[in-house]
């Protein structure tokens, strides 16, 4: 299945913190963060860790080095992910964590990410790597929850799952050759 | 509408860790507290003073994730479990200063000597825990194992690997001892809860419990009505035939309690085995054994839904049988058994809320919560105390 999201995007569209931040009338700092959202994954290198041979903290790098992406996969898309629209500005939500107490500061930030093909073996690591940037940047008042678009990867449960595990997260932290990896994947988010 | 909580701050402990804080363990008879940090350093608190004692540091390589302190010796001795995949053991000949002294000019790692590293997981090390006579360690991992150590206590710091089990099909979260009888409990990341027991010479599975659909992030077992707590672990409002059948039934009982990713917290009761003796190995020849060690254990409630986001650890008092439970939302929930009176079985019960806490280390997750006896110069008698451990850092000590 190819990616439900059709357009491939000029890269010169894409939203990015360079520019003056884009206001918007929904909930306050949304525009900010928006923008900020779908650049994090704009990388011309994110295939190159196909390369990588990980001591896994995610489950499924472990397949990484059992399939290796042929060349041939890596140059079928030349492409970042952010022209893929792997995350598009309709797929963030800022919702309130704590419905049942209208004074709770705590927001919950949800990133669905559509993978360019319903097998695509790099999910969890790019999902990883939103999950690693946006605790980064936002306040402790942020739970950062990111998924997969619902109907576009054959093993989304077990993604998600991975994605939304705090210890599993956290000791991914701690291992650096991983966070090499998203870190080169990160490196050209502006 | 400012409402009246139940739940109030008693103090927070000082100076915390200024990362993650995981766990905190206390121990089982001194007023002392150890803390686990992601900055690879196990802390120790008095739980009389609420001050740091003691900073335990170059064991780990990472975050450490839990500790246990070892019962039923003379010295303290703590297990620690590590990111770094290995399990450390700890040790304190010198008594802790439990006294009320100004504890500034100790030196901070007065006393602690690392004695034994137990190599033996593939990944994260996610739990440890002794067994109530203390010659049993158990720890658990990412690499979906469960290993059981015995404590030689040769004086030469040996252990020796008695069992590995690898019947999980996920991480395993968390392991906890039955507090008398030699039977382990361990909830994972396959959404399940299994028992372990010996059988003659080999460790296996006795039973799998299923219900949650979620991780399973924390069991704990409900405490032994034996000796002086028989009359607090008693459901609310119970009159005395009540009270006496409700002890009979639970001398052949067990109940487990267990908190998820899926936002609920359960309640599972073993089922007496009425036509066979309750199984203890040393009652039986070996040639003749029980007609196998399957358990079979029922899920015997659900606790009023309080959480809106995962829930990281539930306790169970073993001094008033009261249930608290944390979690991301950053909720201390405490819930109460009390006997039901409508009903037609009269050891029906109920749980009920009596009190949720949001916001109780501000905007921060919870990550742990434990039961302490109360040893601060406030206490009363058998008085308890409520200990929780936050991302921030913060361990805070609460009345209920």
């Amino acid at each position: 299945m190819q990616n439900s999201n059709p357009t491939i995007l000029s890269a010169a569209d894409l939203p990015t913190r360079l520019r003056t931040p884009v206001t918007t009338s929904s909930v306050s700092g949304t525009g900010l963060l928006s923008s900020s959202l779908s650049t994090l994954v704009n990388t011309d290198d994110v295939f190159s860790f196909g390369k990588y041979n990980p001591d896994s903290d995610i489950e499924s790098l472990d397949e990484l080095t059992e399939e290796p992406i042929d060349e041939q996969e890596v140059f079928e898309h030349p492409i970042s992910l952010g022209a893929l629209a792997v995350v598009s500005l309709p797929d963030i939500l800022i919702e309130p964590s704590l419905p049942s107490i209208p004074d709770s500061p705590l927001r919950t930030v949800t990133v669905l990410i559509t993978p360019t093909i319903s097998h695509c073996s790099l999910a969890t690591v790019i999902g990883l790597g939103v999950r690693v940037r946006l605790e980064q940047s936002l306040p402790s008042r942020f739970r950062v929850d990111v998924r997969i678009k619902e109907g576009t990867h054959s093993t989304a449960d077990e993604v998600n799952k991975q994605l939304a595990d705090k210890e599993r997260v956290a000791a991914a932290l701690e291992n650096g050759t991983l966070m090499g990896v998203i870190g080169k994947m990160l490196e050209t988010c502006k | 509408m400012e409402q009246i909580h139940k739940i109030t701050l008693l103090s927070d402990l000082t100076p915390p860790s200024l990362e993650r804080t995981w766990l905190s363990a206390p121990h089982p008879t001194l007023p002392l507290l150890a803390t686990c940090s992601a900055d690879k350093t196990v802390r120790v608190y008095s739980l009389t003073n609420f001050r740091l004692l003691s900073t335990i540091s170059g064991g780990h390589k990472r975050s450490v994730r839990s500790a246990a302190w070892k019962p039923n010796t003379k010295e303290n001795v703590l297990a620690t479990g590590s990111f770094d995949a290995t399990v450390g053991i700890w040790r304190n000949d010198e008594q802790e200063d439990e006294d009320e002294g100004d504890g500034q000019d100790r030196d901070p790692e007065e006393g602690w000597a690392f004695s034994v590293l137990l190599d033996g997981h593939d990944s994260e090390v996610k739990s440890v825990s002794w067994s109530s006579s203390g010659s049993l360690l158990a720890t658990c991992s990412r690499d979906k194992s469960i290993w059981i150590w015995e404590d030689l206590e040769d004086g030469d710091n040996n252990f020796e690997t008695v069992a590995v089990m690898q019947e999980h099909g996920g991480d395993v979260k968390c392991v906890s001892w039955h507090p008398v009888e030699e039977c382990l409990a361990s909830g994972s990341y396959d959404d399940t809860i299994r028992l372990w027991r010996e059988d003659v010479d080999d460790w296996g599975q006795v039973a799998c419990l299923r219900g949650h659909a979620g991780t399973v992030w924390c069991v704990d077992w409900e405490g032994e009505g034996g000796g002086s707590t028989t009359t607090t672990t008693i459901p609310a409002g119970g009159n005395s035939s009540q009270i006496s059948a409700w002890k009979e039934k639970h001398a052949r009982s067990a109940r487990l309690v267990s908190c998820s990713d899926d936002r609920t917290v359960r309640i599972w009761r073993r089922q007496p085995k009425d036509h066979h003796q309750q199984y203890r190995p040393s009652d039986v020849p070996s040639i003749i054994r029980p007609t196998g060690l399957e358990e079979h254990w029922d899920e015997e409630a659900v606790l009023p839904t309080a959480h809106d986001l995962s829930i990281y650890t539930v306790a169970w008092s073993k001094a008033s049988g009261r249930i608290a439970s944390v979690g991301a939302d950053g909720r201390i929930v405490v819930y109460e058994e009390q006997f039901t009176t409508s009903s037609d079985d009269p050891l029906q019960t109920t749980w009920t809320v009596i009190d949720s806490l949001p916001g109780a280390h501000g905007i921060y997750e919870i990550n742990h919560v434990a039961w302490a006896k109360r040893a601060d110069r406030g206490k009363q008698a058998d008085e308890e105390v409520l200990i929780t451990t936050a991302d921030d850092g913060s361990v805070k000590v609460w009345l209920v």
